[in-house]
């Protein structure tokens, strides 16, 4: 258990600059801009102008409308859309990490035999099964916990910035988003949506360290390289067999397998290929608890089990590879 | 059982070619053995095996533990060093004493600390900042506050300078071995080893060719420095090696005794590394 901490650490100190400070840059510039979007506005009065309409639940209303919509009644439904959705702004924060995720799982079991020092991790009483744990550990947990506190606080600071603009135009909203329940309980629901990530990722994850414990050079050219010359032949001899009316069904195999080795590491993966469907609750745009219900319902899906056991038994040759590779 | 490292027909392949051609050997606790031979002899397949870092064939036991399926239990009792600066790059000085006391149960802290203390190494250092020599540095003082009971160093010192390598043997038989501790050190270095082993082990092609203690190597050995006229008895003697210096021939001998030496010419004991080219002559050959 020590040991692990320990091992965890050891990922931070060698790529906090992947999974803090990319997310944290990305965080920023959104924030940064949106900042100045409003200072702007609201400093030069822009926002006072009765040429600026605005959507309110899909209707444009006009500025002079403003203070009639705003009732007491509008303003709880606003706040209420707002609080649910806020967390959406943090989208762009959501894209850095299956990106640094990837090149850290190809980097993770061959940057030290490209560099040698796997020999020193070696001289230490650490079992090959431990440190490969601990990596897949720092990639598909401690990553997306780091990520979903940042995009959480990102996005919270927007929302903040769009409270002085809409108040700008007269209506407080501060009151009651700060006292709706969902603005707190939001990033708890993107938590709760790790362990489904994972499972969804493990293929992904596996595939990459598979590659990452075997390849002896060029780690990306073979894990994205091969995937795609196989996809390149299926579709091929598919077009063959169509010849004698047969097929290899290689337009499923490119899309179910394939996709599966490559894009797992994308957060909600598993509404992208259309297998569960993304909850749509009308003009109150995506509502967050219902998000989690149909992620958790994800897992009746029975090509996530057999994807993410395909996943471990990758994970365990990686292992297998790297306690037995001669590293010259 | 009180053999540190027990080897019995240990052989490694790598296709056809043979690495390790079924070796016997015995290491005794509280020793320390330089492992000695030409390149591709085979003297870092056989540490490599003894460290269960590749699969081999034949018995080899390492603290009565089998390296193949006994890896992580044996390497609470034995550390290495396998090559020179291969510590990783983003690797800070403090983070790494943290690392190993964290993760190493018989890791002294304050003993990396003191050893640290003596060198240029800073605690905020990263290794990518170091010469090839502080790297040495905080390797062999990570390693040298470990208490491993067996310490297997694979040319430790390749590459650095004389003043980090005098310093580097200096520091590793005055503050790290003691009788219950046993190091394997192989080094293409001889002379700069040859005054702290206790045993040596010379291996050629894959198959150990001298195997003593430097107290036997001491008696069996002997060069002569012989005069002209006394070439011919010493010829009669059949000396392992000969070489001219000074017009004098010089001549070693195994197993002939000091005395009916004497008479031959001025006798003294050889260096390991004189003794190492007889024995090997012919190797690139």
């Amino acid at each position: 258990m020590n040991t692990m901490k320990w091992l965890l650490r050891r990922e931070f100190w060698e790529h906090k600059g992947g999974f803090v400070w990319a997310p944290l840059i990305a965080a920023v510039i959104m924030v940064v801009l949106v900042a100045g979007v409003v200072g702007y506005g609201v400093s030069s009065g822009r926002m006072n102008g009765d040429s600026i309409t605005v959507r309110v639940g899909g209707e444009e209303v006009h500025r002079s409308q403003m203070a009639d919509l705003a009732t007491r009644h509008s303003r709880t439904e606003m706040a209420s859309v707002a609080a649910n959705n806020y967390i959406a702004v943090g989208a762009p924060v959501f894209i850095v990490l299956p990106t640094v995720a990837f090149f850290y799982f190809l980097a993770a079991l061959y940057d030290d035999r490209r560099d040698r020092s796997i020999l020193f991790w070696k001289s230490l009483p650490i079992s090959d099964s431990t440190t490969v744990l601990s990596k897949l550990l720092t990639g598909l947990v401690l990553a997306p916990v780091i990520t979903v506190g940042i995009a959480s606080a990102a996005a919270f600071l927007i929302l903040m910035l769009a409270g002085v603009a809409v108040s700008a135009q007269g209506v407080n909203l501060f009151g009651p988003v700060l006292s709706n329940v969902n603005l707190y309980l939001s990033p708890l629901y993107l938590l709760a949506m790790i362990p489904v990530y994972v499972l969804w990722a493990l293929p992904t994850a596996g595939w990459l360290l598979l590659v990452s414990s075997w390849a002896k050079s060029k780690v990306f050219l073979w894990a994205v390289g091969l995937p795609l010359i196989v996809a390149v032949l299926l579709k091929w001899m598919d077009y063959l067999l169509a010849l004698y009316g047969s097929t290899i069904h290689a337009d499923w195999i490119v899309n179910n397998v394939l996709e599966t080795l490559l894009l797992g590491l994308v957060p909600g993966a598993w509404f992208m290929d259309g297998g569960t469907a993304m909850p749509v609750n009308g003009g109150h745009g995506v509502d967050l608890l219902s998000v989690l219900g149909a992620s958790w319902g994800s897992l009746a899906r029975p090509e996530l089990w057999v994807g993410a056991a395909a996943g471990v038994a990758m994970i365990l040759s990686a292992v297998r590879l790297r306690r037995w590779r001669d590293e010259g | 059982m009180n053999a540190v490292i027990s080897a019995k027909n240990l052989t490694k392949k790598y296709g056809k070619q043979t690495a390790v051609g079924g070796i016997d050997f015995e290491i005794p606790a509280g020793r320390i053995v330089g492992l000695i031979g030409p390149n591709g002899s085979g003297k870092t397949t056989t540490l490599k095996a003894a460290l269960g870092l590749i699969p081999f064939e034949g018995e080899l036991r390492v603290m009565g533990l089998d390296p193949r399926t006994q890896r992580d239990a044996l390497m609470q009792d034995v550390c290495f060093i396998a090559d020179v600066a291969i510590l990783p790059r983003w690797l800070r000085v403090r983070d790494a004493v943290d690392f190993v006391a964290g993760i190493h149960p018989r890791f002294d802290r304050s003993r990396a600390e003191r050893y640290i203390a003596n060198t240029r190494l800073k605690p905020e250092m990263k290794v990518k900042q170091m010469s090839k020599g502080m790297i040495v540095q905080l390797h062999l003082a990570l390693v040298m506050a470990i208490d491993a009971k067996l310490l297997v160093l694979d040319e430790p010192t390749l590459g650095l300078d004389i003043l980090y390598r005098k310093q580097f043997y200096q520091n590793l038989l005055e503050d790290y071995f003691d009788e219950n501790k046993t190091i394997v050190i192989t080094t293409h270095q001889v002379e700069e080893v040859e005054h702290i082993l206790t045993d040596l082990m010379f291996i050629r092609d894959g198959r150990i060719v001298l195997a003593a203690s430097m107290d036997e190597v001491g008696e069996r050995y002997v060069e002569v420095m012989v005069p002209a006229d006394k070439v011919n008895a010493a010829n009669a003697l059949q000396p392992i090696d000969q070489r001219t210096v000074f017009g004098k021939s010089v001549m070693l001998f195994d197993g002939v005794s000091r005395a009916q030496l004497a008479a031959l010419g001025e006798t003294r004991n050889p260096s390991v590394a004189d003794l190492f080219v007889a024995t090997m002559k012919g190797t690139y050959a």
